[in-house]
């Protein structure tokens, strides 16, 4: 469906490199970044409003990179969502019908569909001025739907909303998302909204693509160490490759004084090669001092550094022996369980071979 | 301790504002002192000031709306692009306003004599001493103005809009007068009518181009200038008045239908 081929876009002194990109039909595609990323420039050259240097975007196999917005066929959802103030719901949904001369007949169907599923047949005669936050979400939303895009552009459009309202919008994007099959792509800097509306992610950082694939195969396999710290994966350490067995490889970790095997993936790096060790936080067991080591886990001992009492606790560790800091999670019952109360407390934690994964270091 | 008697920041720029306020109003109220009610009656209904107003009326009507014409696109694309030549389009805009309105009307005077203004006259529009010159030379001095603050007008349509009216299938064109140009009306309509208060008043530059000729080009200002000159002070005053009355109402219309758009 979209295809964003070798993409190079200046804009100011920023620029955006080589940027790869594959969208399949149906599929929500979220480009993850910390701010400055680059996330805006890719959408606006997406939309078209900043001619790329070098590259191509096809989209449905038709060739657009050139082409005026007007003629792309997308839907839009910027940041303040763009209502316009001057027209009242009504004709802010409207608009995409008359700018194309389709007759209110054949238009009318289509706006009562997304009118109806979106709930907001009681706005329709208000001016945008009197919306509430979400209400303009779900408007600006059913305005872009409106002319039928092949591709829709999610440019931050949630983040102001409190959380429980960005919530329902995001069940309310998925349930459209899924019913028409829309493509869409989705730039944000949040995580938890990527993750919640997107099939596969791509992490943009610097200007140039990181890492792109199954939401769920970057999180657990982050290509970079930049990336897994984007990703909020703080449990990362060195280690140099001493050995290749079969698909795994044999990883020193001086660090922490243990011998990893993990697995050695598709490109695996040669002996003596530094790389980055990392596992996540929900990885990391807890264990008991009175029970015998698992087989193929490493544990280590130390002291409680922090405790996050947040909606699951997160717990630092503090490894005296080395002085690396880790993370781990863990619910209330089972912290109750280890009898976790405050900072300090000496406990035993295992790392699986299994949690592990390695990235080559820069 | 002294006691000090407090100048809060409000006390001192109230008094300023209501310094502003005693100095105009003052000067028009000091007018009284020479208002003669038959010599402003006979004024305001002699068939030499009906002209003058209509002239006035009608001159800076036509002239504020060839302004606009010009100045919409302009300002647009001022606001908007970004284009060789634009810097100094910016900073021209206030030549009108640096270079005082008679040297304005000089520089129209010298350019109808040099040999392109000569063609212009001979095969276009005669504008020395004629309607078209009173025309011309109020055009000039609002122009700047018109397009500046159409400017500021458009700066503050958000850019985004024309993108979402664009990605909804809208030409630049039909964003431009479907989006743009509706939210940009308080300033389109209070440039409008600065300007054409501007060139109601204008007398420098017309003055030059058109002359004084009675029944033919006076203008209200002029008026006021010839009253003055052959020391009719009486008569002065009413025309003065004449004037004082038609700028106020405008500017006091210009506010109601700016509150109206407002809130519209």
């Amino acid at each position: 469906m979209l295809e964003v081929e070798s993409l190079s876009v200046a804009a100011g002194d920023f620029r955006l490199r080589d940027v790869n990109l594959r969208i399949a039909e149906g599929e929500c595609h979220a480009v993850l970044g910390p701010s400055g990323s680059g996330k805006s420039t890719l959408l606006n050259a997406v939309l078209g409003i900043l001619p790329p240097q070098e590259g191509h975007i096809r989209l449905s196999g038709t060739e657009i990179t050139y082409q005026p917005i007007e003629r792309r066929g997308l839907g839009y959802l910027p940041q303040q969502i763009g209502l316009f103030p001057h027209l009242t719901v009504r004709d802010n949904i409207a608009y995409s019908a008359r700018a194309r001369g389709i007759p209110a007949d054949q238009f009318r169907p289509l706006m009562d569909k997304l009118v109806e599923a979106t709930g907001i047949g009681e706005l329709l005669a208000r001016w945008p001025h009197t919306l509430s936050g979400g209400e303009r979400q779900r408007v600006g939303l059913v305005r872009a739907l409106t002319s039928q895009p092949r591709l829709v552009l999610l440019d931050e459009p949630f983040t102001s909303l409190n959380q429980s309202l960005r919530r329902e919008l995001w069940w309310l994007v998925r349930e459209l998302q899924q019913q028409r099959r829309l493509t869409v792509l989705l730039v944000t800097h949040d995580l938890t909204e990527a993750y919640f509306l997107a099939d596969r992610i791509s992490v943009l950082m610097s200007g140039r693509i990181q890492q792109s694939g199954d939401k769920t195969a970057v999180y657990r396999h982050p290509a970079t160490p930049d990336v897994a710290r984007f990703l909020g994966v703080n449990n990362l350490w060195e280690g140099i490759v001493t050995g290749q067995d079969g698909d795994y490889l044999t990883i020193e970790c001086p660090t922490l004084g243990i011998t990893a095997h993990i697995a050695a993936g598709n490109n695996p790096p040669t002996l003596q090669t530094r790389v980055t060790v990392g596992i996540l936080a929900e990885h990391v067991a807890l264990r008991d001092a009175d029970h015998p080591p698992k087989p193929d886990e490493h544990t280590l001992t130390g002291r409680i550094r922090l405790l996050d009492f947040g909606p699951r606790w997160l717990i630092q560790f503090h490894h005296v022996a080395s002085g690396l800091i880790l993370e781990l999670h863990m619910n209330r019952r089972a912290a109750e369980h280890f009898g976790l109360k405050d900072a300090k407390t000496s406990i035993m934690i295992g790392l699986p071979n299994s949690g592990l994964f390695w990235m080559r270091t820069k | 301790m002294k006691n000090r008697i407090p100048i809060s920041l409000r006390h001192t720029t109230v008094l300023a504002a209501l310094l502003v306020l005693t100095l105009y109003g003052g000067l028009i109220l000091s007018l009284g002192w020479f208002l003669e009610l038959p010599t402003l009656r006979e004024t305001l209904t002699s068939a030499r000031t009906l002209f003058s107003i209509q002239l006035s009326l009608v001159g800076a009507t036509v002239a504020a709306c060839l302004a606009i014409l010009l100045a919409v696109p302009a300002a647009y694309a001022l606001s908007r692009y970004r284009f060789r030549g634009r810097e100094m389009v910016d900073t021209i805009l206030e030549f009108p306003i640096i270079v005082s309105p008679a040297a304005l009307g000089a520089i129209l005077l010298i350019f109808f004599n040099n040999p392109l203004g000569e063609w212009v006259q001979s095969h276009g529009v005669r504008f020395v001493f004629t309607f078209a010159g009173i025309v011309l030379a109020q055009f000039i001095t609002i122009l700047g103005v018109a397009t500046r603050l159409l400017k500021t007008s458009f700066d503050e349509v958000p850019l985004e809009l024309e993108t979402v009216a664009r990605s909804l299938g809208a030409t630049p064109r039909h964003a431009f007068f479907s989006v743009t140009l509706p939210l940009a009306r308080r300033g389109l309509l209070a440039a409008f009518i600065l300007s054409w208060a501007k060139a109601l008043g204008e007398f420098g530059a017309t003055i030059m181009v058109a002359g004084t000729m009675a029944m033919r080009t006076e203008t209200l200002p002029i008026a006021i200038y010839m009253r003055l000159a052959s020391a009719d002070i009486e008569g002065t005053v009413a025309l003065i008045l004449v004037l004082v009355a038609t700028g106020l109402a405008a500017l006091s219309l210009s506010r109601w239908l700016l509150g109206k758009v407002a809130h519209a």
